[in-house]
C-alpha cells in the first residue's frame, strides 16, 4: 500500500470515528494524568556528572574526599571587630547547635570551634590532655573570651580552616549524607537560622553546594510565572492572529493533553526530573503550539476552498501526517540524543524530553483536526488568508521582509553568499574564544550578587576557599595513612604544590595531622614533631589521632577504614582560568612523587574543581557527538524522504551554521559552554531543521508548478510557507524572552537569551540561507516528481484535485 | 493447667490500662515478683498470649521458626525499629525460642539472691543516688526488682552492669561497613570490678573504696597497631559525677587524659560504639535526665538459648547484609513483659543524642532493646544485647559455685550511616585473655594506671 494511501485511510478513519477517537485518546489521557502525582522534581547529585569520567569515579570511589555536600556557613563581625566577643560566640556555638537538627546531616562532620572535635591539647605532668577550645557553654567572662582565643591560637587546623586569619570571621561546616537530604527542607532550615542570627554586627553567609541546590529550589517557584508569562504571550498573540474560538481554543486543548501525556509518562517512569530543567517542557508546550497552530491554518486554507468543516479536518490530516511526523521526529530525535552525553540527569531529560516531543505525532497531527472539525466555524478566514497587501498592516510587512529575502536570496545571491561567508567566518573565529567552563566566581546558575555568590566571594576572601581539588592516595595494600611511605608522599606532593608558580591557598593530608600528634604525644616539645621515617612512627602517629575520636572526624583526610587517603588542595576560585592551572601544577607534582608506589597510587582526582571539570570535559567532547550524531541522523532521514544526498546537505547546512552562529553569540555575551548548552543545542537543531524542511519542501513543489522558473517558486514559497515560520518562530520568541527578566536564576535568563537567539538564528537562516542555497546549486532533485513528497490531494468531491502542500504549513 | 479464660486482646488493655494509672508493678493476672521470690516461675503472672509466640501471633508464628521479611510485620510491635528493619529490608534471620518462664535462668545466681535478700531496703537520697534505708551505698542486687518508675528501673541497670561482682569479657568485634565489608576487627578485653554493691561473700563494699562505684578498663590486644591501647574509667558513686577517664598509647609510653564529658566517640577507629552506650547505662545515671516510663507491654528479647560453646571460640554464625556478613545468628524469646523508658543527656550540653529509648524486661531488670534519637528526633543507633545461661548440652561455665550467666553478643548499628559494630563474648582473645566471673585480683592487673601501662609493654 502506498505511503500516501494511507494517509488517507488514516485520515478518513480518524474523521469517520471521531467519537471513538476522542474517547481513545481522553483514556489514554486519563492514563497519564493518574501519573502526574508520581511527578518528582528532585536533584539527585551525584547523577549531574559524567558517570564514565576518570573524576567522578574517583568521586564515586571515594565520596568523602572534599565532599561537595558541606554546607559552609561563616559568621562574619561587621564592626570592625574580632570574632572573640561574647554574642559572636555565641551564635557560632548555636548555629553549630542548631545545624545538627538540619535535615540529613552527618551529625559525626559538624565542625566549628564550636564543636568538640576542634580541639587544643595541653602536655601536663601527670599525661596529655585533649580537650575542646570552647567548654561545655559559650563563654561569657572576659577571662573565657581570652582563653578562647588563645586555645584557638594554639590549635593550627582551627586557625588555619575555622577562623580567617584577621580574625574577623569563623567557619561551621556541616555534612550531608545525601540519600537523607532533602535541598527544599534543608534551603528553608538554613533560611531561618540566618534569619534567627543576623543582626547590624554580623553578617552570616552560606555556601556549599547543598545551599547552591536550595536557591535552584528556591527559585524554581518562578517557573511558575515564567509558564503562565509564556504562555500567556502566546495565547494573546493567538487570539490577536485568529480571532475565532477554534483557532484558539484548538491549541490550548491539544497543548494540555501534550502536556499531561508528556509529565504524566515521567511519573509513571518514576524517573525524577532536574528542577532546573523543569523550564524545557514549555518550550516542548510552545512547541506543540507552533504546530498545532501551522495545522490549524492549514486547515482554514483548506476549508477556506471547500467550505466544509469535515472535509476540511480530513485533508488537513491527509496533508500533515508525513511533514508532522518528519519535523516532529526530528525535533525528539535531537532531544534523545542528548542522551549520548553519559550524565544520568542528561539521560533523564533527554528521555523526558524526547519521548514527549514523540507524543505530538499523536496529540499534535491527530487531534487538531479532530478538534477542528467540531468546533464552529470561523467566520473571518478571509481576513486571516490574506496575502500580499490584502490584509492589514502587519501582514504587508511580513510580506515584504519575506519578499526581501527572496530578493536576497536570488537577485543578489553572490553577495548575500558573500555575507554569510565573511559572518560564517568570523563567527567561527568567536567561537572558539568560547569558554568550556565556570567563567565566574561562585556558580553561574546564579547573578552576581545573588546572596550564594556574595557569600561564595567573602567566604573566598576570608579563608582558604570553599573549592578543592583532591589528590586521592588510593590504597593497594593495608591502612596506608599508618605507613610512612604514604604520609611522606603526601607531604612531598604538598611540598611541589606550594613551591610551584600557581600554588594552592592552603594545602591538607592526614601528614600534616601525624606530625602534631608525635609532638604532643611525646611531650609536647617541638623537636618531637617530625615522624620517625618508618613504619611504626606513622603507625603511632595515627593510632595517638584516632583514640577516643570517631574515625568521622578525619573523614576528610583519610576513609573510614584509613585504606585511602587525600591531599586536598584550596584554590581561590572555581573560575576556569584556576581550574585549568590547579590541575596542571597537580599533574605535574604527581609525575614529580610516582603515581604508583607499593601500597598505594596516586589519582587524580575529586573536589568540587576536579568534578566541575568532569562536566567540562564531557560537554567539551560530547557537543560535537551530539552534533555528529544529530548531523548523520537528519542527513540519513532527509535523504530518505527528498530521495536526495543534496537536499540532505542544503538542510544540514544552516542548522549547523545556527549553532556556530549562537555559540559566538554566547562567546560574545560572556557564557560559558556547559551542560546546560547541551539542551539548547539539541533544542535549535530541532527548531532549524523543522523550519528547513517546511520551506524546502515549499520551493520544491512551487518549482514544478511555476514552471521551473526558480526565482517565483522561492517567492512563493517564502510569502506561504515562510509567513508560517516567519509568525512561530516570533510567537515562541516573544513568548521565551520575557524569560530574561522574570527569574533570578542567571541560568533561567541565560536560557531564554540563547532560545531566543536560537529561534531568531535559525528563522534567518532558514528564510535566507536555505533559499539561497537552493539558488546558487540548483539541486538535481528539484527536477524529480515532487508527488511522493507533495501533499496533492486527489479526488476531492468536487472532482478536481487539490494539491496541498506540506510546506505550505 | 493455664485457663484460657482471657481473650487475645486482655493483655494489651491490662498494660495500657496499667501504664494509664500509672501502675508499674510487674505481672498482668498477679503481682510478678511475689511468684519469683516462691518459685522463680513466672507463668501464672502473665496470660497464654505473653508466654508463647503461638498464642501471641494466634498460631501464626511458632516457637522454632524464623522471623524473616516474610513474617516479620506479624510481630512488627514486638521489635525495636531497627531490628524490624534488619528483618524486613535487610536479610536478617531471628530464631524464636521458648519464653523463659524460670527466672533463676536470667540472673546470675548470687546477684538473683542478693536481689530477693535485699528486696525493699533501696532509696532514692537527696542527691538522686540510691541508698540504703541508712543511707549507705547500696548493698547488692537488683535495689529495685519490682521498679515503679522509670528512675528505679534505670538504678537496676547503673548500679551493676554485668551482675557479677567483676567480670573479664575477652571480645571480639567486627566493625560492618554499609557496604557489607568487614572494615575493622578487633579483639579487645573490658574488665570490670564492682567496688559497691557487690554480692556473696566479701561484703558489699571494696575497702576503701565506698565512695565509687566501679573500675572499669579496656585494653585491645589486636591487630597490632592497637594493641596495648588501653582505657580506664573509675565511676564515682555519686551517679552525679562524671567518671574519671584516662587512656593508654603504648607507642608513646604516656597516659592520656579524656574530657570526662566526652562520652558520645567511639574508643577506637571505625566502632559505632560509644561509651555512653555501655549497657544502656554507660553514662553516671543522673547526668541524664527526664527520665519516664512511656509504655509496657511484651517485646522480642535475645535473653536466652545465645551461648554458643559448641563453637570454636563461643563464635557465632552470620548472615544477612550487602555480603551476607552484617548479623550474628540470634535466639530471641517472647519477653511477657517489658517496660519502655526514655531518658535525655541533660547534663551534656553538646550530646549529639536527643534522648534513648529503653526496653526493660521486668523479669531481671536486664535491657533488651535499646534505641538512641539525634536531636532532630530521629532514630539513630541501636544497641541489641543478647544474653544466656552460659549452658549448653553437657557444656557449662562457672561463674564460682554456679552456671554462669552474661551477656553473649551485641548489635550496635548506626542506621543513618549503615555502619555496624556487632562483637561477641569469646572464650579467648589475641593475647591470651579469657572470658571470666568474679576472678581475684583484678585491680592490680588490669584496673589501675600502672596496670594499664604495664599492659601495653
Amino acid at each position: 500500500m502506498e505511503a500516501r494511501q494511507i494517509r488517507h485511510r488514516l485520515a478518513r478513519f480518524a474523521l469517520g470515528h471521531r467519537a471513538l477517537v476522542l474517547v481513545a485518546l481522553a483514556l489514554i489521557t486519563a492514563f497519564f494524568a493518574v501519573g502526574l502525582q508520581r511527578i518528582d522534581v528532585r536533584t539527585i547529585f551525584s547523577d549531574l556528572f559524567p558517570r564514565a569520567h576518570p573524576f567522578v569515579q574517583t568521586f564515586r570511589e571515594h565520596p568523602n574526599f572534599g565532599n561537595p555536600l558541606t554546607l559552609t556557613v561563616e559568621i562574619k563581625r561587621k564592626d570592625g571587630k574580632d570574632i572573640y566577643q561574647r554574642d559572636t560566640l555565641r551564635k557560632i556555638w548555636d548555629i553549630s547547635r542548631e545545624i545538627d537538627l538540619a535535615p540529613g546531616v552527618d551529625h559525626d562532620q559538624i565542625l566549628s570551634i564550636a564543636t568538640e572535635k576542634a580541639r587544643f591539647t595541653v602536655v601536663t605532668a601527670d599525661g596529655i590532655y585533649s580537650t575542646p577550645i570552647m567548654d561545655d557553654h559559650p563563654p561569657e567572662t572576659a577571662a573565657e573570651l581570652e582563653q578562647i582565643r588563645r586555645r584557638v591560637s594554639d590549635s593550627p587546623a582551627a586557625r588555619q580552616f575555622l577562623v580567617s586569619n584577621d580574625g574577623s570571621a569563623a567557619l561551621v561546616n556541616a555534612t550531608f549524607i545525601e540519600h537523607l537530604v532533602d535541598y527544599g527542607e534543608l534551603f528553608a532550615f538554613v533560611q531561618t537560622l540566618v534569619s534567627a542570627q543576623q543582626d547590624e554586627l554580623h553578617e552570616i553567609h552560606v555556601a556549599g553546594w547543598p545551599m547552591l541546590t536550595g536557591w535552584v529550589y528556591h527559585f524554581g517557584g518562578d517557573t511558575v510565572k515564567i509558564f503562565a508569562v509564556t504562555l500567556g504571550l502566546m495565547f494573546l498573540m493567538l487570539a490577536l492572529h485568529m480571532r475565532n474560538v477554534a483557532g484558539i481554543v484548538t491549541p490550548a486543548v491539544v497543548s494540555i493533553v501534550s502536556a499531561i501525556w508528556g509529565f504524566g509518562l515521567v511519573g509513571w517512569l518514576g524517573q525524577p526530573v532536574e528542577p532546573l530543567l523543569m523550564v524545557v517542557p514549555l518550550l516542548l508546550i510552545a512547541r506543540c503550539f507552533s504546530h498545532c497552530v501551522q495545522a490549524t491554518e492549514r486547515y482554514y486554507e483548506l476549508l477556506h476552498q471547500s467550505g466544509d468543516k469535515h472535509q476540511a479536518a480530513e485533508y488537513s490530516l491527509v496533508s500533515l501526517v508525513w511533514p508532522g511526523t518528519l519535523g516532529i521526529l526530528t525535533d525528539a530525535v535531537g532531544l534523545l540524543l542528548v542522551a549520548l552525553a553519559p550524565i544520568p540527569a542528561l539521560e533523564r531529560f533527554a528521555l523526558f524530553t524526547g519521548l514527549w516531543a514523540l507524543n505530538l505525532i499523536v496529540t499534535s497531527v491527530l487531534l487538531t483536526p479532530i478538534l477542528l472539525s467540531l468546533l464552529p466555524q470561523p467566520n473571518n478566514l478571509d481576513h486571516l488568508l490574506a496575502r500580499g497587501d490584502d490584509g492589514g498592516w502587519l501582514p504587508r510587512v511580513m510580506n515584504r521582509v519575506l519578499l526581501r529575502c527572496g530578493h536576497l536570496a536570488t537577485r543578489r545571491a553572490r553577495f548575500t553568499a558573500l555575507v554569510f561567508a565573511a559572518l560564517a567566518v568570523l563567527a567561527v573565529v568567536e567561537m572558539s574564544k568560547v569558554q568550556v567552563g565556570n567563567p565566574v566566581e561562585g556558580s553561574n546558575l546564579l547573578r552576581y550578587d545573588s546572596r550564594f555568590n556574595t557569600a561564595v566571594r567573602d567566604i573566598n576572601a576570608h579563608f582558604p576557599g570553599l573549592m578543592t581539588l583532591e589528590v586521592v592516595f588510593e590504597g593497594k595494600q593495608g591502612r596506608i595513612v599508618r605507613q610512612s611511605d604514604t604520609l611522606n608522599t603526601m607531604q612531598s606532593l604538598q611540598h611541589c604544590l606550594e613551591s610551584g608558580p600557581t600554588p594552592p591557598t592552603a594545602t591538607l593530608s592526614f601528614a600534616d595531622y601525624a606530625p602534631e600528634a608525635n609532638r604532643v604525644f611525646n611531650g609536647g616539645n617541638p623537636k618531637w614533631a617530625p615522624l620517625d621515617n618508618d613504619d611504626a612512627a606513622a603507625a603511632a602517629a595515627a593510632g595517638a589521632l584516632m583514640v577516643g575520636t570517631s574515625a568521622k572526624a578525619y573523614l576528610h583526610v583519610t576513609d573510614f577504614e584509613q585504606t585511602n587517603g587525600t591531599v586536598s588542595l584550596w584554590y581561590p576560585n572555581n573560575k576556569q582560568a584556576t581550574v585549568d592551572a590547579a590541575l596542571v601544577q597537580a599533574r605535574r607534582c604527581i609525575d614529580e612523587v610516582g603515581p604508583e608506589h607499593e601500597t598505594f597510587r596516586i589519582r587524580l582526582g575529586t573536589g568540587a574543581i576536579a568534578l566541575q571539570q568532569s562536566i567540562n570535559d564531557t560537554v567539551d567532547l560530547y557537543q560535537w557527538y551530539i552534533l555528529g550524531a544529530l548531523n548523520l541522523v537528519i542527513l540519513v532521514g532527509c535523504s530518505l524522504a527528498y530521495r536526495s544526498i543534496a537536499a540532505g546537505l542544503i538542510l544540514l547546512f544552516p542548522v549547523n551554521l545556527a549553532n556556530v552562529f549562537l555559540t559566538a553569540a554566547m562567546s560574545l555575551g560572556g557564557l560559558g559552554l556547559d551542560v546546560n548548552s547541551l539542551p539548547i543545542l539539541a533544542i535549535g537543531i530541532g527548531v532549524g531543521i523543522d523550519y528547513g524542511i517546511y520551506l524546502l519542501t515549499r520551493i520544491w513543489e512551487e518549482y514544478q508548478a511555476c514552471d521551473r522558473d526558480l526565482r517565483a517558486a522561492i517567492n512563493m514559497a517564502l510569502t506561504t510557507c515562510g509567513k508560517a515560520i516567519f509568525f512561530t518562530a516570533s510567537l515562541m520568541t516573544l513568548g521565551i524572552a520575557p524569560w530574561y527578566f522574570l527569574s533570578e536564576l542567571k541560568f533561567l535568563s541565560d536560557m531564554g537569551l540563547m532560545l531566543v537567539a536560537v529561534m531568531l538564528i535559525n528563522m534567518v537562516l532558514a528564510l535566507l540561507l536555505v533559499p539561497l542555497l537552493v539558488f546558487l546549486f540548483r539541486p538535481r532533485f528539484l527536477e524529480k516528481d515532487v508527488s511522493a513528497l507533495s501533499e496533492s490531494v486527489e479526488g476531492t468531491p468536487s472532482g478536481d484535485s487539490q494539491r496541498i502542500s506540506m510546506a505550505s504549513l | 493447667m493455664h485457663i484460657r479464660k482471657f481473650d487475645f486482646n486482655f493483655s494489651r488493655r491490662a498494660f495500657l490500662d496499667k501504664t494509664a494509672r500509672g501502675i508499674l508493678g510487674a505481672g498482668v493476672l498477679t503481682p510478678l515478683w511475689p511468684l519469683i521470690a516462691q518459685a522463680a516461675d513466672i507463668t501464672k503472672a502473665y496470660p497464654d498470649e505473653l508466654l508463647s509466640i503461638e498464642g501471641y501471633t494466634k498460631g501464626k508464628i511458632k516457637t522454632g521458626d524464623l522471623l524473616t521479611a516474610d513474617n516479620v510485620d506479624l510481630v512488627k510491635e514486638l521489635l525495636d525499629p531497627i531490628a524490624f528493619k534488619q528483618v524486613k529490608e535487610m536479610g536478617r534471620q531471628i530464631r524464636i525460642v521458648a519464653s523463659t518462664r524460670d527466672v533463676t535462668r536470667m540472673y546470675p545466681a548470687e546477684y538473683l539472691e542478693a536481689t530477693l535478700r535485699n528486696k525493699g531496703q533501696a532509696r532514692f537520697d537527696a542527691g538522686g543516688n540510691v541508698v540504703t534505708a541508712d543511707g549507705k551505698p547500696w548493698i547488692g542486687g537488683n535495689p529495685f526488682p519490682d521498679a515503679k518508675t522509670a528512675e528505679e528501673a534505670f538504678a537496676n541497670l547503673a548500679l551493676s552492669w554485668g551482675r557479677h561482682n567483676n567480670s573479664t569479657y575477652a571480645v571480639r568485634d567486627w566493625e560492618i561497613g554499609p557496604d557489607g565489608e568487614q572494615s575493622y576487627q578487633y579483639d579487645f578485653v573490658w574488665v570490670e570490678e564492682n567496688t559497691s554493691g557487690r554480692v556473696g561473700a566479701g561484703g558489699p563494699y571494696l575497702e576503701g573504696m565506698e565512695d565509687k562505684l566501679r573500675l572499669q578498663s579496656v585494653f585491645f590486644t589486636s591487630p597490632a597497631d592497637v594493641k596495648g591501647t588501653s582505657y580506664l574509667n573509675t565511676w564515682h558513686y555519686d551517679q552525679r559525677r562524671f567518671p574519671d577517664l584516662v587512656g593508654y598509647l603504648p607507642a608513646f609510653k604516656r597516659v592520656r587524659k579524656f574530657p570526662t564529658n566526652q562520652r558520645f566517640e567511639p574508643l577506637v577507629a571505625g566502632m559505632a560504639l560509644y561509651l555512653s552506650d555501655a549497657w544502656a547505662a554507660g553514662d553516671p545515671m543522673l547526668t541524664w535526665g527526664n527520665y519516664r516510663v512511656v509504655g509496657r507491654g511484651p517485646f522480642l528479647g535475645a535473653v536466652s538459648q545465645n551461648w554458643y560453646g559448641d563453637n570454636e571460640n563461643w563464635e557465632r554464625p552470620v548472615h544477612g547484609g550487602p555480603k551476607n556478613q552484617t548479623f550474628f545468628e540470634t535466639q530471641m524469646e517472647l519477653c511477657p513483659e517489658v517496660l519502655i523508658v526514655e531518658a535525655e543527656p541533660v547534663g551534656y550540653s553538646r550530646a549529639p543524642v536527643s534522648k534513648k529509648r529503653v526496653w526493660i524486661d521486668v523479669r531481671n531488670m536486664m535491657y533488651v532493646g535499646y534505641i538512641t534519637y539525634d536531636r532532630r528526633g530521629d532514630i539513630w543507633k541501636s544497641f541489641e544485647p543478647q544474653y544466656s545461661l552460659y549452658e549448653k548440652g553437657d557444656l557449662k561455665v562457672m561463674d564460682g559455685k554456679h552456671t554462669a550467666w552474661s551477656w553473649t553478643g551485641v548489635h550496635c548499628h548506626d542506621i543513618q550511616s549503615n555502619r555496624m559494630t556487632r562483637f561477641v563474648q569469646a572464650k579467648k582473645v589475641q593475647g591470651g585473655y579469657t572470658s571470666g566471673y568474679n576472678r581475684e585480683g583484678l585491680i592490680d592487673k588490669y584496673l589501675n594506671n600502672q596496670a594499664i601501662q604495664r599492659l601495653g609493654t
